[in-house]
Order: C-alpha cells, then structure tokens, then sequence
C-alpha cells in the first residue's frame, strides 16, 4: 500500500466535504481513500447526486476539501492558494466537461491554443502545437471553425485536444460523452483510450455502464463513500 | 501581453452588444469632444481678448487726468485737472526707484504724408522706456533714445500700417528707415518701424520723442500721461504704490479724495490678475463640466465590464481551469475597459480638434479668435481616460476574480 502510494499519480486519503446550503451542512464525500496510479483509465460510477462531480472538482483542484490529504505527482495538495491551485491545474491537469466550455467566440485553433497561452507561449509556438494536437484527434480541416459550425462529438474531440496540449499527468471529464449519442460517444471513448495508451492518467465520470467497462477499472460511489473496486 | 488574441477579445466584448457599447462609446466621446471644444472657446476668448487689450505689458500703471468732480479747497466742480512736466518731475522724484518710466503726450488724427501719399494717423510722444512699457515690436531700425530727448530731434518710429499705406508696394522696413516723412506738416526722419501682431491701433502709430512732440504739436508742458513699468513687483505691492501714488497726485493736484475722475492711477496689474482668474475660473468650469460627462461615460464602461463578467461567468470559469490566474483575468477585463475609454475618446477628441479647426477661420471677433486645442490639454484629457478607464473596470474585475470555477463550471 504504502509503496503504491508513492508511486501513484493521484492518493486520497480520508478526504470528507462538506456544503454549506443556510444553516444546513450536506456532508457529499464522507472519507474517500483511494489511489489511481500512472497510466490507468478509471472510471467513476455511481447514482445522481452521489458526489462524482464533487469528487472530481476535488481531483481538478476546482474545489477545496475539508479533511483528509490529497497527493497529486507527488506534492500534498492541502490548503492550496488560488494561485498555487491555477499553476498545478495548468502543469498537471487537463479537463474534459459534459457540455464541452469551449469559448464560443473563438475557433476550434485557438480554443486548443488556449492553455498555452496562459504559460506563456509565444503565439506561433502555441498555434503549432495546436494545429498537431487538432489533426491527433482528426480535425485538422476543421481549425478555423467556430464551436457552433461542429457537431457535438467534433466539440468534445477538440474540447480533448485542448486538454492535451499543456501535457497533462491527468485528464478528468466529467461525462464526456452525456451530450453525445452512442456512435459518437464511442468515438470520442476510443479517442480517450488512445491517449490513456500513451501513458496518460484519465479519470471519467458516467453514467453509462458501456462507457465503464472500457476502463481498468471502476470506482463506485455511494452514500459519500467507495463501494467498491473492481478491475 | 497584448497580443492577436487579446485583442480578439477586446473586440469580442466590444462587438457583442453594439448598441450597449455604441451608446457608452457616445458619452465618452461626447465627454471630451465637450472639454475639447469649450476649451478651445475659452482660449479662443482667451486670445482674443488678450489681443483686443494690446500687446502692453501687464506690469504698467498709468497715471491719467480728466475732470475732477467734487469741490475741494475752495475750487469749483467740473474742472479740468492737468499733469504739467513740473508735477511728472515731482512725482518721478518722490518715487522710490522704478523699473521704466515714459511720459506719452498724444495726437490723434495726425496727418503723415510720404511724398504723394497721406493718410491719418495717431502720433505718440514718448521717451525711450516706451518701447519696453509698450512691448514694442521693432521690425527695423531702432527706436527713440535719450538723445533724441534731450536734443529734441526730429524722428519717428511707425508702424506696421503706416509703412504699408505711404510707402511704395514691396518696400522693405529696412528701406524705409532713413527716409523722410511729413507729421503734422513738419519733416521727420524715419529711424525706426515696427509691428504689433494682432493689433490695428498700435500699427497705425507713430512715435516720435516726447519733447520734440510736447514743443511742436502741444505747445504746452501738459503731459497727457505717464506710464510706469512695475517689473517684477507682486500685485499686492503695486496695490500699495497705486494707492499712495493716487494720494500723493490728489493732494498735488488738489483734488477731493473722494474725487474718481479728476486723477487716477491705472494699475495694469490688477486687470491683468483680473483676466487671469476669469479665464482661471473658465479653465476649471470647463475641465469641471467635461470631468462630470466623462465620469457618466466611466459608469457606463463599468457598467458595460460588469455586464460583460456577468454574461461570460462560465468563460471566465473555464479560462481559470485552463490556468489563468487572476492577474491575467484582471489584466484582460481592464485592458478591454481602456480600450472602450481610449477609442471613444480619440473619436471625441478628432471631432472636437476637428470641429474649432473647421470654425477657427469663420470667426474672428474683437474678443474671440484663434480658437485651439492645445496639445497639453489633449494628452491630459487621454491620461484621465486611461485612468477613468482603469478605475472603472476595478469593480468588475474584483467580481471576476472572484468567481469560482466550480460554480462557473456546474452544468445546469
Ligand atoms: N455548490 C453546492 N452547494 C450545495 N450543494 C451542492 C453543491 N454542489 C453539489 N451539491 C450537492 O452535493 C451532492 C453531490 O453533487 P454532485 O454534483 O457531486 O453529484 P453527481 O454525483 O455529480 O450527480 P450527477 O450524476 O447528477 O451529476 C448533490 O446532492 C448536490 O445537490
Ligand atoms: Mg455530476
């Protein structure tokens, strides 16, 4: 365990939140201990309101936690700054949502191109560096195409091409596929198991069984807590 | 940091809601198209009245009589006060030391005629402080000296106008000096000429020394006045030598105290103060007046950034969980909030440079011309902008910063 431990891209251990709702406190994780180690596809399963997207916002360093520790490559990600939080979400992480956020005003180029420029690379360098993670996930004619002139499976390829492109240890995508359609979903699932296979972390959260049986494995939670593991 | 893509989003924001931004944009540009343009007035008035005042130094006083009012020490109301060379030469000697001194002896009307020309002109007898009391503007030659006081000699210094009117077309001032002139039917040397930009009283002069106009054309030792350069002196200290100048002359000239018109004193200095804080005062409305449109223009800016966070909450969400921090989202809001600020006004201040450059030929009043913008005030009316521009996207900013990405994230 302990060996496991250091060696994992990502440890919980004990990790409880909390919301705040008036004088009300709703207790969603309740003491979550798990490792996900280099290069695995995880899957996170469970009812609605279960917590997954709470757990994932953890995992993304969107949201704080209240107890408990949080290893990420290694460093302890507790009591972290905004601004500490902002560097280790743009060197480690890279974010895949259900209704994709890309921005709509801007083509699919520079959406990919986005994250590299707040590293602060200069403008050809990160137009490049697009334009080869676009054609990766076959949308290279598509650059100059504003978000509402793709489908939804074209949006969420590229929202993956933009997650891609600073490097990330980790992509989390909180139900990528539950905007698309079963022939798309496939594709964009076999797009992120192509990208797992070059050694990169992903953890997703579905609701679709299909879905999380193309993954190494399963977390399931209930009730604030895992259910189980499965591989 | 200014690169393609912060300007496409500069453009974005400006772009989303024409109307929204056209309409903040207009009241911006109307901020300072309305300080650009009442500034030019002023100093257009400015000019002008300054120009209508002559080209006199401010730092003169001029002691002059007329009828004196008020019985006083047995004389009779309404009676003629005179300044003789006796009383000039008292009142020279009971004076502390002063800067210039020029008695002046006028008369106008006086026919100067060059060979067959003629025309009618006024003529001043002065001594040589004139010329600095006066702002004298030589264009050639030289003006009266002490010798031609002294010995009364026969020369004159004209001006601009009467060079034009009597000499012959293309005749430089040069050539003029050295010829000879008929004043008053008596035949004067020109020695000198000069020119006072925008003045039509002081070009159809002629000066010719004092003595020699007190002995030919007054026959009298009357001095019809006496002006005295105050150099640096402050406005408080002429104050005191008016009054105790205007003291010493009534008793001399034994005229009631209370008596406004038999002598007087006029202190240069306190019109001049007087000038300074009207067009001060004008100064100030204006900025006062423009600062207050530009002010509603910067709520508008404000207005329109807070919008535009509002509206793009879930962007600003997705931008920090790509890894913007917050000084980059600051940078971008206030860089938007300037740009907005910065266009309206150039446009403001190209219509309003553009609209005094367009009238400045049309108008030209005895108390208005030339109306400018001048440069200082255009780069001063930018700076507040810039600044204005910066304060009003503080609030907006503060609000973006301090969005959450969960909650910008959370789909509904
Ligand atoms: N900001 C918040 N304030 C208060 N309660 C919240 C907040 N965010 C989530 N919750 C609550 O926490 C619980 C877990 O929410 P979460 O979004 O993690 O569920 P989920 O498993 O992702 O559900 P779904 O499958 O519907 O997306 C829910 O009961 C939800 O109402
Ligand atoms: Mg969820």
């Amino acid at each position: 365990m302990s060996a496991g431990y250091l060696a994992a891209v990502i440890a919980l251990k004990s990790i409880r939140k909390a919301y705040q709702t008036g004088s009300q406190s709703l207790t969603v994780l309740k003491g979550i201990d798990c490792t996900i180690e280099k290069g695995e596809l995880v899957a996170i399963m469970g009812s609605s309101g279960s917590g997954k997207s709470t757990l994932l916002n953890v995992l993304g360093l969107l949201d704080d936690f209240d107890a408990g520790t949080y290893v990420l490559n290694g460093q302890n990600m507790d009591g972290l700054s905004e601004k500490a939080a902002a560097r280790y979400r743009s060197e480690f992480l890279g974010f895949v949502f259900q209704s994709f956020n890309l921005i709509s005003y801007k083509s699919a180029l520079e959406n990919v191109a986005l994250p590299l420029y707040y590293q602060g690379v200069p403008r050809k360098e990160r137009q490049a560096s697009a334009m080869a993670f676009l054609s990766k996930v076959g949308l290279a004619d598509w650059a100059e195409h504003l978000p509402n002139q793709l489908s939804g499976g074209q949006k969420q390829r590229v929202a993956i091409a933009r997650a891609l492109i600073a490097n990330p240890s980790v992509i989390l995508a909180d139900e990528p596929t539950g905007a698309l359609d079963s022939v798309t979903s496939d594709e964009v699932m076999a797009l992120l198991k192509e990208i797992n296979k070059e050694g990169i972390t992903i953890v997703v959260v579905t609701h679709e069984n299909e879905i999380a049986n193309q993954c190494d494995r399963i977390i399931r939670l209930k009730d604030g807590r895992i259910e189980g593991s499965n591989g | 940091m200014v690169d393609r893509d912060t300007w496409l989003e500069i453009f974005h924001t400006v772009l989303s809601n024409p109307l929204r931004t056209g309409l903040t944009g207009l009241s911006i540009a109307l901020g300072i198209f309305i300080l650009v343009v009442m500034q030019g007035l002023g100093a257009g008035l400015e000019t002008g009245v300054k120009q209508t005042f002559g080209d006199d130094a401010a730092n003169l006083m001029q002691v002059e009589t007329g009828n004196a009012q008020l019985a006083f020490r047995g004389r009779k109301p309404n009676r003629r006060i005179q300044l003789h060379n006796a009383d000039e030469q008292a009142m020279q000697a009971q004076m502390d030391s002063v800067p210039a001194w020029s008695r002046l002896v006028y008369r106008w009307g006086s026919t100067v005629r060059n060979g067959n020309q003629q025309g009618s002109y006024g003529v001043r007898g002065v001594d040589p402080d004139q010329r600095e009391i006066g702002q004298v503007n030589l264009t050639a030659g030289r003006f009266v000296n002490e010798r031609d006081v002294d010995q009364r000699r026969k020369v004159a210094v004209i001006g601009g106008q009467v060079l034009t009117d009597l000499f012959p077309k293309g005749m430089t001032p040069e050539q003029a000096v050295g010829t000879l002139i008929q004043v008053r039917g008596i035949q004067f040397a020109v020695v000198g000429t000069f020119n006072q930009t925008g003045s039509r009283w002081e070009n159809r002069s002629v000066y010719v020394p004092f003595s020699t106009a007190q002995k030919l054309f007054s026959n009298s030792d009357v001095v019809s006045r006496v002006a005295i350069g105050t150099g640096a002196a402050s406005i408080d200290e002429t104050r005191e030598t008016t009054a105790s100048l205007t003291g010493w002359l009534k008793d001399r000239l034994v005229v009631h105290p209370d008596d406004a018109e038999g002598v007087w004193v006029d202190n240069r200095n306190e019109q001049a103060e007087m000038y300074r804080q009207i067009f001060g005062g004008i100064r100030l409305f204006v900025w006062f007046v423009g600062m207050m449109t530009l002010l509603a223009g910067a709520m508008g800016v404000a207005n329109i950034m807070a919008i535009v966070v509002r509206e793009r909450t879930k962007e600003i969400g997705v931008r920090k969980a790509l890894g913007a921090t917050s000084g980059s989202i600051v940078a971008q809001i206030v860089q938007e909030a300037v740009f907005l600020m910065l266009i309206s006004g150039c446009i403001g201040l190209l219509a309003g440079t553009w609209l005094l450059q367009g009238i400045a030929p049309f108008v030209d009043h005895d108390f208005f011309s030339d109306p400018r913008v001048d440069f200082r005030s255009a780069l001063l009316a930018l700076g507040v902008l810039i600044i204005v521009g910066v304060i009003s996207a503080i609030g907006p900013a503060v609000r973006a910063v301090s969005i959450r990405p969960v909650e910008a994230l959370r789909d509904e």
